[in-house]
């Protein structure tokens, strides 16, 4: 059976591992679910994702939620000598697995905090009709500044955030990279840090994300 | 050489990592960086943490920052120390036990950390601290949230023994620093009858002798 992949095409946590599949060239379907009228908080996708939220994976049965997580499975299951550094080995490489697991997890409350919680206060609250508060955006973004000067740091003397072979770390940045990027609420490419510009345009280059820049499709 | 916990004594990053020291019977040595001094933004620590962050470890010349992180390399390293079964699944061998702990994890981190280390933050670092007067309202929201997560982990808890199938693995193990901080300080509570599963839970993890042999804090005799 297909491996579907259950969420939106537009979310940002459903493209994470869309990307990941289509690096590894792995068919799959996705399946869009209709989140305007919250099918994602039904009794029936409770039953499934407990926490009402996207996407999910169902892998002939076997049901993942946590885009993240999802990442990690694909890149493990689907690995192939050209895909193997996405995620280094636990148990056989364990020093670069470490690396991979440091620059993951400054990716979630480094960059993430700030990125994610930035888009929803610049960005899908007033589409709920919410009002934005600026102060906490402008805490936030200042956050990510100082992420991305770090990075910039980081970045000098290695071409990815985990060594220098691309991994999932790189690759969980792009979604939210992308949209504060296209609303002009930070500068990824700003020649200030020339690094990171480096490193953006490397990663954003990549076929799979210029496949799926517009939404995430089905492969199979 | 042995290896080198920095941090703060009673960080709860830092006593994240401890504890997994002492489930895999790591020796270790802890080494103090001075709060109160911001010995964490000094430049020279800046130079091996870019982030200015706790903790970070020395395993004879190989630097890790990220507690998680630290925990992770701890059992893929000392895997053989443990008697028992291991607490990070074998991506190569068990691939889809695996995949359950790094669902686990991120629940962790996105609806469990997220709230109650930014509830922590709001609640007691930035009046304690930073001269900050707690927003309330934030506040509120944070300990709802975390609460509502709680809710659900009382039914995944009914089904199964730990957050990620019946085994125990880091990931609980990485909810008992924040959790048991929101706790003892009232704002929280994981022993709570009407959620009988996570109060199992909470008990279990929390009487492991390696949380016990840290909660009270660390010392570089540790």
């Amino acid at each position: 059976m297909v491996l579907k992949l259950y969420g939106h095409p537009l979310s940002t946590c459903t493209v994470r591992p869309a990307l990941v599949l289509k690096e590894l060239n792995v068919p799959f379907e996705v399946i869009t679910l209709d989140v305007a009228n919250h099918a994602h908080k039904a009794p029936d996708y409770l039953k499934i994702q407990p926490f009402g939220q996207i996407p999910y994976l169902d892998d002939d049965g076997f049901i993942l939620y946590e885009s993240r997580a999802i990442s990690r499975y694909v890149a493990a299951k689907y690995r192939t000598s050209a895909g193997s550094a996405l995620l280094p080995d636990v148990y056989t490489e364990t020093q670069k697995y470490a690396k991979f697991e440091q620059a993951a997890s400054v990716e979630a409350w480094n960059f993430d905090f700030y990125a994610a919680n930035a888009a929803a206060e610049y960005i899908f609250k007033p589409k709920h009709g919410g009002v934005t508060d600026e102060a906490r955006g402008k805490e936030l973004l200042e956050g990510l500044g100082r992420t991305l000067d770090v990075y910039d740091g980081i970045l000098a003397s290695q071409k990815y955030l985990a060594g220098d072979d691309i991994t999932l770390a790189d690759l969980f940045h792009i979604g939210y990279g992308n949209i504060l990027q296209n609303a002009k609420f930070i500068d990824l490419e700003d020649a200030k840090r020339p690094n990171v510009a480096r490193w953006w345009k490397d990663i954003t280059s990549r076929p799979s994300w210029q496949a799926f820049k517009d939404g995430a499709k089905s492969t199979a | 050489m042995v290896l080198k916990l920095h941090g703060f004594f009673f960080s709860t990053c830092t006593l994240r990592v401890a504890t997994v020291l002492k489930e895999y019977n790591v020796p270790f040595e802890f080494v103090a960086v001075k709060l109160e001094e911001h010995g964490h933004k000094a430049p020279e620590y800046m130079q091996i943490q870019p982030f200015g962050q706790v903790p970070y470890i020395d395993d004879d010349g190989f630097v890790l920052y990220e507690s998680r992180a630290i925990c992770r390399y701890i059992a893929a390293k000392y895997r053989s120390n443990l008697a028992g079964p291991t607490l990070l699944p074998d991506v190569s061998t068990e691939v889809e036990k695996y995949a359950r702990f790094e669902q686990a994890a991120s629940v962790e981190a996105w609806n469990f950390d997220f709230y109650a280390s930014t509830a922590a933050a709001e609640l007691v670092y930035n009046p304690g601290y930073h001269g900050i007067p707690t927003n309330e309202v934030q506040a509120k929201k944070l300990i709802d949230s975390l609460n509502k997560t709680l809710d659900v982990y009382d039914q995944i808890l009914a089904k199964q023994k730990y957050v990620a199938g019946d085994d125990i693995t880091l990931v609980d193990l990485f909810h008992i620093t924040y959790g048991n901080f929101l706790h003892t300080k009232g704002f929280i509570n994981l022993e709570d009858e009407k959620r009988p599963n996570v109060r199992r839970w909470w008990r279990d993890i929390t009487s492991r002798p390696s949380w016990q042999a840290v909660k009270d804090g660390l010392s570089p005799s540790s």
